[in-house]
């Protein structure tokens, strides 16, 4: 092998070990910390313990914090896999100018600078007297729709188009159709679609910033003010390993039910 | 042109004066087929042709912008697909993934809410029938492409439509199998009595399957007829061609005997049974088993061999006469006599001489 | 009948992304050409004085410049280290790169504010690496680390890392080999090449990992804020900072002159690399 050749791969190596400490190392030491023994961050660690997860569960507003992140997310990812699955179904075999548009339209949250859109919907929302947890779930379930969107018009655009024909012409309508064939084969879409959009709610913030209020704040919100405000305690790491437990919980599930390669793909 | 058929019988599929455009692009151009009970139907012709749009209009896939559809002498044109009274093979068979081959049978007759006894039973029957009762509880990823087909058949099958619809339904079998599929196809549709209508672009496939065969070009039927008909009697040049080889010959109609026409060609007179009139210049078509090469100073047109090309079970003469290019087929027992060179004469029967129009006939 | 049953599929989701995604966003840049109100959330009189009042302010040109000058320094950040990290998993055998793929796209499931916490524990005056230089005798006193432009730039370019790699290595993954083999056989070097080939070809990824890139970073007010603090305020920080002073109609102002930014700077960075050039090769 050329030396050339060599010196490509020690690069793209040593690149690969820099990249990955550098994106990885916060989150471990995030983790770390959380299981502290001791007041403050002690690196290298002198023991374990549990004791900012119990001081995390005694607290109300975190509690109320995760559970609502919890209540919102599921709400938001359900709301906006439906919409995203209806609007991939009506796309799934239409052309033209109009067809492309709402494409776009669905597609574009997915590119729009999310702290915009939360400053145009708290504007909209106060002047309207829009309730803070509704509008939140609207403001998540827009900013989740492409997700589910995306996924399911991937696998609806996979299928035969022969199989619908297929169920006509053994006298399926269109309501049969679509539960009985369309939707069944679409479903790894859907679920991986639903779980982007779940992920994409609970570590929301710049949506999040501008509509949560007094009472109705999300773990990532609640962590931000507590950083910001009463400097870095160790329950906030607490409360991330929380939330990152969380996710990997829920990727490992679906990865049960759908598959790795199905999620990545579908992506 | 009118296909009608010398009817015995109900028609089961009739289409009038159908029309479809798919943009500038006329695809099926003022059809009018009708399809009796029972019989086999094919569309046949090269690929654009508007074969499998007219199949799919009868299906309901697609609105005609003109004319109007009846299956059963029910007008249909307006009716969705899941309204009609028909099933479909399709090109891929489209059988559905997630359904095991029985759940698939049975999927016509849950959505016409047959009771779960009878429907399991005629699923069996129907998996009999296309002898794949052993592999009710597969799945489609399962099985072979012979195999899969044999589903699809039995899924349209079992819910005993006025009319099966196939689309290239043999197309993706490889030659031995889809000689072996063509037969049973025949044989089934006789026995269960049921109207099928198919589209091929394979000439022999229409050939051996139908009872009746419609050749389209450009969106339309050039002609109509039983396969025997179709390939002795070519209406049209392209008809001709498609359907298999053949001798053109160009020349004008010198005389008349009562029914049969004197047509002399560059090469010779030839004699046929034709209505043209005296003075008509016609092109005249003949099949190449039909000619039959005679020592030089018999009767028939003058002609050189110009190649031979052994061909197995028939060897191909390809000779040059001055009217043109001829070529004739001769079973292997009888082709030994000739060479390359030697000067022959060519005759046939005049009943297997005929004359082509240029368009519809 | 088939129109009824598609209005039933399409209107949902079209309604709700018009009322709660197109109507705000329009409502915000009316608002932006209000006067501004003490009593309401915006006076009555249409005026343009609230972008004229920003892109006059030499602090916001200074802020721009700076906001500017961050998204460089990431971008370049990104690409340079995220270029041969794409390379290096394009190259893997599939399994093992769908692994390393799910462990690039786990941190971004993770919300920016845990991993902005990461790094503060990391920067800050007894954080991690402060301590670990004082314990190896390297520095006397912590360094200021925390709450400057570097630190933004930094924690800001680990977060969005994934983002560029994922999308490089897709593309470069897709390639065809045949094209590299191609200009092997035509007597290219490896590094010939990637300059002639590969890069070229890698063009379409390169650029939907820029202008991710870009665009969360415009928008990343929560990591700015953590890691740049009080000093390092950039373009969004001042969104912000308007919102929370109800002025209404300068906030709607500053938050389209960044979308503005970034149409812009989409549009250059689309002049520049040419995706379209080479779309529709590889696969």
């Amino acid at each position: 092998m050329s030396r050339r050749r060599t010196a490509g791969r020690a690069i793209r190596g040593t690149a690969a070990a820099i990249a990955f400490v550098l994106i990885l190392v916060p989150i471990v030491i995030v983790v770390v910390a959380a299981f502290s023994p001791k007041d403050y961050f002690d690196f290298p660690p002198s023991g374990l313990s549990w004791r900012w997860f119990v001081e995390f569960f005694r607290l109300e507003n975190m509690r109320g914090a995760f559970a609502l992140s919890v209540e919102l997310a599921l709400a938001a990812a359900t709301l906006a896999t439906v919409l995203g699955t209806l609007g991939a179904l009506f796309l799934v075999r239409r052309r033209g100018p109009l067809a492309t548009l709402l494409q776009a339209l669905f597609l574009a949250p997915l590119v729009f600078p999310t702290i915009v859109l939360g400053v145009a919907l708290l504007l909209l929302y106060k002047t309207v007297g829009m309730p803070v947890f509704p509008g939140l779930l609207l403001a998540h379930c827009v900013i989740g729709m492409p997700y589910g969107f995306r996924t399911v018009l991937a696998s609806a655009q996979a299928l035969d188009p022969a199989l619908e024909e297929a169920g006509q012409s053994l006298g399926a309508g269109p309501l049969a159709t679509l539960l009985l064939l369309t939707l069944p084969l679409v479903w790894p879409g859907v679920l991986s679609g639903w779980l982007f959009a779940f992920i994409v709610s609970f570590g929301e913030l710049n949506a999040a910033l501008f509509l949560t209020g007094p009472g109705v704040t999300t773990l990532p919100i609640e962590i931000f003010s507590y950083l910001q405000f009463q400097g870095s305690q160790l329950v906030i790491a607490a409360a991330s390993t929380l939330q990152i437990a969380l996710i990997i919980g829920l990727v490992a599930l679906i990865e049960r039910l759908v598959g790795i390669g199905r999620i990545i793909r579908a992506r | 042109m009118s296909a009608l058929g010398s009817s015995a019988g109900e028609i089961d599929v009739r289409l009038t004066t159908v029309r479809k455009s798919f943009g500038p692009v006329l695809a099926v151009h003022d059809v009018d087929i009708e399809i009796p009970r029972g019989s086999i139907f094919s569309l046949l012709g090269p690929s654009g042709c508007g074969k499998t749009t007219t199949l799919r209009l009868i299906a309901g896939f697609e609105q005609p912008d003109a004319g109007e559809v009846y299956i059963r002498g029910d007008r249909v044109t307006a009716l969705p697909p899941y309204k009609r009274n028909f099933s479909m093979v399709f090109q891929s068979y489209a059988l559905f993934p997630h359904l095991s081959v029985a759940e698939n049978v049975a999927f016509g007759l849950r959505m016409r809410k047959t009771p779960r006894a009878e429907r399991s039973r005629a699923v069996t029957e129907a998996l009999d029938l296309v002898k794949l009762g052993a592999l009710a509880e597969r799945y489609p990823r399962q099985l072979s492409g012979g195999q899969q087909q044999r589903v699809a058949l039995a899924r349209a099958l079992v819910i005993k439509p006025a009319v099966l619809l196939l689309d290239e339904p043999l197309g993706a079998l490889d030659k031995m199998l889809r000689e072996e599929m063509q037969i049973e196809l025949r044989s089934l549709q006789q026995r269960l009595g049921i109207t099928a209508v198919f589209v091929t672009h394979d000439q022999e496939e229409a050939l051996t399957l139908s009872d009746r065969v419609a050749v389209m070009r450009n969106g339309v039927i050039e002609q109509v007829g039983p396969p025997r008909e179709i390939y002795d009697r070519p209406c049209t040049e392209f008809v001709a061609g498609f359907l298999g080889a053949s001798n053109f010959l160009d020349g004008t109609v010198a005389a008349r005997e009562g029914a049969t026409a004197i047509v002399e060609t560059a090469a010779g007179p030839i004699r046929l049974g034709a209505d043209a009139p005296v003075g008509a210049r016609v092109r005249v078509a003949v099949r190449p088993e039909r000619v039959r090469m005679r020592r030089d100073g018999a009767a028939g047109l003058p002609a050189r061999i110009r190649d031979i090309v052994y061909r197995g079970p028939v060897t191909h003469f390809y000779l040059d006469s001055a009217a043109g290019a001829l070529v004739c087929h001769q079973q292997a027992a009888d082709a030994g006599a000739w060479s390359v060179g030697d000067e022959v004469r060519c005759a046939w029967d005049p009943a297997s001489a005929v004359v082509l129009s240029d368009g519809r006939a | 009948m088939k129109t009824r049953w598609a209005l039933v599929l399409a209107a949902p989701p079209l309604a709700i992304a018009l009322a709660f995604f197109v109507v705000p966003v329009a409502y915000l840049f009316w608002v932006s050409l209000h006067q501004p109100s003490q009593s309401e959330l915006y006076g009555a009189a249409l005026t343009l004085g609230n972008y004229a009042g920003i892109l006059g302010d030499s602090f916001y040109l200074e802020i721009t410049r700076r906001t500017l000058g961050v998204a460089a320094a990431i971008l370049a950040l990104c690409l340079l280290v995220g270029y041969p990290v794409a390379y290096f998993v394009a190259l893997l055998p599939a399994r093992r790169r769908m692994l390393v793929t799910l462990l690039l796209l786990f941190p971004l499931m993770v919300s920016n504010v845990v991993r902005a916490y990461g790094w503060i524990a990391l920067l800050a005056r007894r954080g991690v690496i402060n301590a670990g230089l004082e314990g190896l005798g390297v520095i006397a006193a912590p360094l200021e680390l925390l709450y400057t432009t570097p630190a933004v730039v930094v924690g800001l370019m680990t977060i969005l890392l994934p983002y560029m790699v994922i999308s490089i290595a897709n593309t470069l993954a897709a390639l065809d080999r045949r094209y590299e083999e191609a200009a092997q056989a035509l007597g290219a070097g490896p590094l010939r090449t990637f300059l002639h080939v590969t890069l070229p070809l890698s063009m379409p990824g390169v650029a939907s990992g820029t202008l991710l890139v870009l665009l969360l970073t415009l928008s990343a007010y929560v990591t700015i804020t953590l890691l740049g603090g009080p000093r390092s305020k950039l373009l969004v920080s001042m969104i912000y900072d308007g919102v929370t002073a109800f002025q209404w109609p300068h906030a709607a102002a500053l938050s389209f002159i960044l979308l503005a930014l970034a149409l812009v700077l989409t549009g250059v960075i689309l002049g520049v690399l040419r995706p379209a050039r080479v779309q529709g090769t590889g696969r």
